[in-house]
C-alpha cells in the first residue's frame, strides 16, 4: 500500500473547520454553537479514521463535506423526535436539499460573515470576542487560542464557555445587520480584526509560528468584509495596513528568534506582492468622506513600506502622519513615536531632550521602551556609560523575554565600549 | 498467528485542535502501512447508540452511557503471533497516549 501517495493541503483541517462550523451554526442557530463544535470535531476524526485506513479521497474537501451533511441531517431527525415533546423545532431543514444550499461557496462566504458578527456581540469584552473569533472561525484548539492570547487552557476554556452561553442567553439571531446598525456593527468589527492582528504583531513573546498565523488569520477575516462591503473605505485602510505590516512580519526577527531594530532590517525579505496588494487597498480607501486613524496608519506603514531604505525615509511625511494620529487617536505611544522620529529630523540630542520631557508623562513612566530607546540614542552619541544605565533601568520595567535577550546584548555592546571599572 | 482486537476506549481525539488531528494523520497511515497485512480491519464506533442490560430493563438509547474514559472509541482488528507481539503493535501505535488499548485475542482461532 502506498500510504504516502496522497498529500493533503496544509491546514486543510482547519480552514474546512471554520467553513463547516459556520455553516453548522446557521442551520442550527447561534445558541447551539457547542452542538455545532462538536458535530465538526466528529467529522474531522471521521475523515482522520477513514483516511489513515484507507485511501485520502480525490476531494478531500468534498468529502468532509459530505459528511458533515450526514451527521447535521441525523442531529437534525434526532433532535426533531426529541423536541417534538417539548414542541419545539430547532430547524425547518430537513431535507437533503435544503442542507445543500447552505454548503455552497457563497453560502459558506456568508455564513462566515454572520459568524463574525456573531463573535464581535456587543455582550463580549473584546478578548473574548478575539478567542471566539479564532476558536470559530480560524479553527484553532483551546489550547492555540490560549497560546496566541498568552492564557493557560483552562483560563481560556471558561472564557469560551462563558462567551457561547452569553451568546446563547441573548438568542442573537444569526444574521448579518442592516442599515444603520450595519455601519456600527462594521466599526465593531474592524476594531476586533484589528486587535487580533495586534494581538500577533505587537506581542513579542510566544511562538513567531503562531504570531504570524494571527496576523494571517485577521487577514483573511478583514478580506471577507471588504469583498462584500468593497466602498467601506475604512475597512479598506484596515486591510492595507495589515498587508504592510505582514509584509515586514519576517524581517523582524533573525534566525535565532532575536528582534532585529527596524533601521538595521534586511528590506530585501520584505514581501513585496503583500506590499502591492496593499497599496491597492490603500487607493480604495481614500474617499471624501474623510479619514480614520487605520488611514493614518496605514498611510505610514507604506510610507516605510516604499522607501528603498531606512535612510532614503521621509521622515517629514512620517512626523507630520503621526501629528494627525495623534489627534484622530490620542495615544501616549504615539508621543514616543514623535520624540523618536525627531531624531531623524533634528539630530538624537533634541530627540533626547524630547524622550526625557516625556519620563514625566504618566501613562508612559513604566514604559520599557522609553528607557530602551534613550539606552540605544546615548548609545548612538557614544555615551555608553549613561546608555547603560538607562537600558539596565528597562530590564526592571518588564520586558519580554525576546526584548530582554535584546537589551542585554545593548547593555554587552556598553561594556565592552567602557573602560574596565 | 493468532487474530486480536485492539479496544480504543476513550476520547482523546475530541480534545485536539484541528491542525492537531491533521498533524497525525501521517503517523496513523505509517502504523497502519507498517503492519501491512498484519492489519486486518478496524473501524470507528459513533459515541451514541443503545444499551440494553436486561430483557426487563427499559432500552438505554442515544448514549454515552459510560464515563468517557470507558466509552470504546473503535476497534482494530490485527494478526501477530502471540500476545507479546500484539502488545508491541499496540505500544507502537499513535492512539497510544489518546486511548488506552485493550490487547484481547480472539478466542477461536480460525481454521486454516
Amino acid at each position: 500500500m502506498d500510504f504516502r501517495s496522497k498529500q493533503i493541503v496544509e491546514r486543510l483541517f482547519r480552514t474546512e473547520y471554520g467553513k463547516l462550523l459556520a455553516t453548522l451554526t446557521k442551520l442550527f442557530g447561534p445558541s447551539h454553537i457547542q452542538l455545532a463544535e462538536d458535530m465538526v470535531q466528529e467529522t474531522l476524526i471521521s475523515a482522520l479514521s477513514s483516511w489513515s485506513t484507507g485511501e485520502i479521497p480525490a476531494n478531500p474537501t468534498g468529502w468532509l463535506v459530505q459528511v458533515a451533511k450526514r451527521k447535521a441531517l441525523n442531529e437534525i431527525k434526532r433532535k426533531h423526535m426529541m423536541l417534538r415533546h417539548h414542541h419545539i423545532h430547532i430547524s425547518s431543514h430537513n431535507s437533503v436539499e435544503d442542507i445543500d444550499a447552505f454548503f455552497l461557496d457563497d453560502e459558506i462566504k456568508d455564513s462566515q460573515l454572520r459568524m463574525i458578527f456573531t463573535c464581535c456581540h456587543p455582550a463580549l469584552d473584546k478578548k473574548s470576542q478575539i478567542a471566539l473569533i479564532l476558536k470559530t472561525l480560524c479553527g484553532f484548539g483551546v489550547k492555540e487560542v490560549a497560546k496566541a492570547l498568552l492564557s493557560t487552557e483552562s483560563t481560556m476554556n471558561k472564557r469560551l464557555y462563558r462567551a457561547k452561553e452569553k451568546i446563547r442567553k441573548a438568542e442573537t439571531p444569526f444574521i448579518i445587520p442592516q442599515g444603520n446598525e450595519l455601519m456600527e456593527k462594521l466599526d465593531t468589527v474592524g476594531l476586533s480584526l484589528y486587535l487580533l492582528f495586534n494581538e500577533g504583531y505587537n506581542a513579542t513573546d510566544g511562538e513567531s509560528v503562531i504570531k504570524k498565523e494571527l496576523c494571517l488569520e485577521a487577514i483573511r477575516l478583514a478580506k471577507l468584509l471588504v469583498d462584500r462591503y468593497q466602498d467601506d473605505h475604512k475597512l479598506n485602510a484596515l486591510l492595507a495596513l495589515m498587508c504592510f505590516h505582514t509584509a515586514r512580519f519576517d524581517a523582524r526577527i533573525d534566525d535565532k528568534g532575536t528582534i532585529i531594530l527596524f533601521e538595521d532590517q534586511d528590506r530585501s525579505l520584505w514581501n513585496k506582492d503583500l506590499i502591492h496588494i496593499g497599496m491597492g487597498y490603500l487607493k480604495k480607501s481614500l474617499h471624501d468622506t474623510g479619514i480614520s486613524a487605520y488611514h493614518v496608519e496605514a498611510r505610514i506603514a507604506a510610507e516605510h513600506c516604499l522607501s528603498s531604505s531606512f535612510k532614503e525615509t521621509d521622515w517629514q511625511v512620517i512626523h507630520d502622519h503621526y501629528l494627525l494620529l495623534q489627534k484622530l487617536k490620542p495615544n501616549p505611544i504615539i508621543q514616543l513615536n514623535l520624540a523618536i522620529i525627531q531624531s531623524k529630523l533634528q539630530g538624537v540630542k533634541k530627540s533626547l531632550s524630547l524622550l526625557e520631557n516625556i519620563t514625566k508623562n504618566d501613562d508612559l513612566k513604566g514604559y520599557y521602551l522609553l528607557p530602551v530607546t534613550q539606552g540605544v540614542f546615548h548609545m548612538k552619541l557614544q555615551d555608553y556609560r549613561k546608555a547603560r544605565v538607562f537600558l539596565e533601568k528597562s530590564l526592571t520595567m518588564g520586558p519580554s523575554r525576546k526584548e530582554i535577550a535584546f537589551i542585554q546584548d545593548k547593555i554587552k555592546e556598553c561594556k565592552k565600549m567602557l573602560p574596565k571599572d | 498467528m493468532q487474530e486480536f482486537l485492539l479496544i480504543l476506549k476513550g476520547d482523546g481525539m475530541n480534545h485536539l485542535s484541528p491542525n492537531e488531528l491533521q498533524g497525525i494523520l501521517e503517523d496513523y497511515k505509517s502504523w497502519v502501512g507498517e503492519l501491512g497485512e498484519d492489519y486486518l480491519g478496524g473501524q470507528r464506533l459513533e459515541e451514541n447508540g443503545a444499551l440494553l442490560r436486561s430483557k426487563n430493563d427499559a432500552i438505554l438509547t442515544d448514549g454515552p452511557f459510560l464515563e468517557s474514559k470507558e466509552i470504546i472509541a473503535g476497534f482494530f482488528l490485527i494478526q501477530a503471533k502471540n500476545q507479546k507481539e500484539a502488545n508491541a503493535i499496540a505500544l507502537s501505535s499513535p492512539h497510544l497516549g489518546l486511548y488506552s488499548i485493550e490487547v484481547r485475542p480472539i478466542a477461536f482461532p480460525k481454521m486454516s
